[in-house]
């Protein structure tokens, strides 16, 4: 098992987990261990959900800089 | 010339010599025409450049086979030359020094140039390629704020996931193009979260599309932080900038797809990885407790085991016991009546010792007690409260009521009066 750092990014969360899950599933690891496994993926659940709901659909514009330097805007074909 | 009666009669060569005269000083030019009726003849190679009129043209074979793109018949060119005239046929034809193609094969033939650098810098390979995110916190969106790309990118990203966008509006064609793509390349780099850019336009013409192939916006997009999506065209069109990207989808709707996971499914996988938690824990629970049991079992079994040797032993044991008892047994059941009689003669002895001291005893015993003193006309006086004698005057009072025992009865008294 990795250790126990709590995993900065959603996908690493994600693998953890899955890796947890299928360690716990497969059987063959004493009870201690499984109670320590299911707290690690309980922890890594409740990472995911928490990126989960934080997107908000949000929609923001890069704005500023000189947009002279975008030059001018052509005839977009749509 | 010469005048014969009252005309001027001109030879040819005057004429041409006159016509080349007139025709010295055209500096070379360049020349936009179709390439036709290619031959090679000696060390010339001979073709007419054509529009809706036409001039023959040569150029050096050692030249024309160094082009970076050699025409073909038809091909659009634009060739660089000067005009000759062969007075002798006062032939008219372009002597080409330089000839590239123009038109979609000078764009091509860029492409291709361009291509073979990011070649030769590894740009191009599928090892280079990263893996995207599965949820980018934010997404870099680098489009025209007008084209129809960034509504079909944004619908399609949205019915997946509520995503957090950052949208970059840049022309995505023109000359200002491959310039403010590469800004909003690096100012998308720059701000923190954007995990994943997209780069979108619609389909369109070639010529629409040489943003995407222009090399500075390739290697941006090779050198970006974050891993680029390409979203550039249709099915059919294929840029450069697909081709470094680390993942080219063949429209914008498709990009939606690779940059994020759909929410729903998201969802359901998170639910089923918390449903193998509790599952792999009960499991582990039973599993536990079936190892205990049969440890138990095990015990049991073991401790059986070695009870049955200890009862085969004992059993052996008794076996053998018994006879070896019975043979004691004989053996001393032969000496008991010897003993015997020495036994109840000793006892005897003893016990008629006992008697004699117990005789004396008694008699010891009648001589001290209280009984035997009170026949010889002494009186116990006792308080009837307790029944004890009263040994003492120092308990007594006047008025006192006391009991007198005699050899032959009780008799009531009271205190007169105590004298010390």
């Amino acid at each position: 098992m990795t250790d126990d750092t709590r995993p900065v990014s959603f996908e690493q969360a994600l693998a953890r987990l899955d890796e947890v899950v299928a360690r716990l599933e497969g059987g063959e690891v004493g009870l201690e261990e499984a109670v320590a496994l299911f707290e690690q993926g309980q922890g890594y659940l409740a990472t995911c959900r928490e990126r989960l709901a934080r997107a908000q659909q949000r929609i923001e514009e890069l704005t500023g800089g000189s947009d002279a330097e975008f030059g001018t805007v052509a005839d977009d074909p749509f | 010339m010469k005048t014969v009666g009252a005309r001027q009669v001109w030879a040819v060569e005057e004429i041409t010599a006159a016509l080349g005269r007139r025709l010295e000083g055209i500096p070379s030019v360049w020349v936009e025409a179709e390439v036709q009726n290619l031959r090679q003849r000696g060390g010339q190679v001979y073709f007419t450049l054509r529009d809706s009129h036409q001039i023959e043209a040569s150029m050096r074979t050692v030249l024309f086979e160094r082009l970076a793109v050699r025409p073909e018949d038809g091909s659009l060119v634009q060739a660089y030359g000067r005009v000759e005239f062969w007075a002798d046929r006062a032939q008219i034809s372009m002597r080409i020094e330089r000839m590239e193609l123009a038109g979609e094969g000078l764009l091509l033939a860029q492409i291709e140039a361009t291509k073979g650098r990011l070649a030769r810098d590894g740009l191009l390979g599928d090892t280079r390629k990263r893996t995207l995110p599965l949820l980018p916190r934010r997404i870099g969106l680098i489009t025209s704020a007008v084209g129809a790309a960034r509504n079909d990118v944004l619908n399609n990203l949205w019915a997946r996931f509520p995503a957090d966008v950052v949208l970059a509006d840049v022309p995505v064609q023109g000359e200002g193009a491959p310039r403010a793509i590469v800004r909003a390349l690096a100012r998308l780099n720059a701000l923190p979260e954007v995990d994943v850019i997209i780069v979108a336009r619609g389909g369109g013409a070639l010529e629409d599309l040489m943003a995407f192939n222009d090399e500075q916006v390739c290697r941006a997009v090779a050198g970006s932080r974050a891993p680029v999506v390409s979203a550039v065209g249709h099915e059919r069109d294929v840029t450069l900038c697909d081709l470094v990207a680390d993942r080219r989808v063949s429209t914008p709707t498709g990009a939606a797809e690779v940059v994020i996971v759909d929410r729903g499914s998201l969802e359901a996988q998170l639910i089923a990885a918390q449903r193998g938690l509790v599952r792999g824990l009960a499991r582990a629970r039973e599993s536990s407790a079936r190892r205990v049991d049969q440890r138990t079992q095990a015990v049991i079994a073991a401790l059986r085991a070695v009870e049955a040797r200890s009862e085969s032993r004992v059993s052996a044991a008794q076996s053998r016991l018994a006879p070896a008892l019975r043979r004691r047994a004989d053996a001393a059941a032969l000496r008991v009546p010897v003993a015997g009689d020495r036994v109840e003669r000793a006892v005897r002895a003893r016990a008629a010792t006992l008697e004699r001291q117990l005789v004396g005893s008694a008699a010891l015993l009648a001589a001290l007690s209280p009984a035997r003193t009170v026949a010889r006309g002494y009186a116990i006086v006792r308080a009837p409260a307790d029944d004890r004698p009263v040994v003492s005057a120092a308990g007594l009072h006047k008025g006192d009521v006391v009991e007198l025992e005699m050899r032959d009865g009780r008799v009531d008294a009271t205190v007169e009066g105590v004298r010390r």
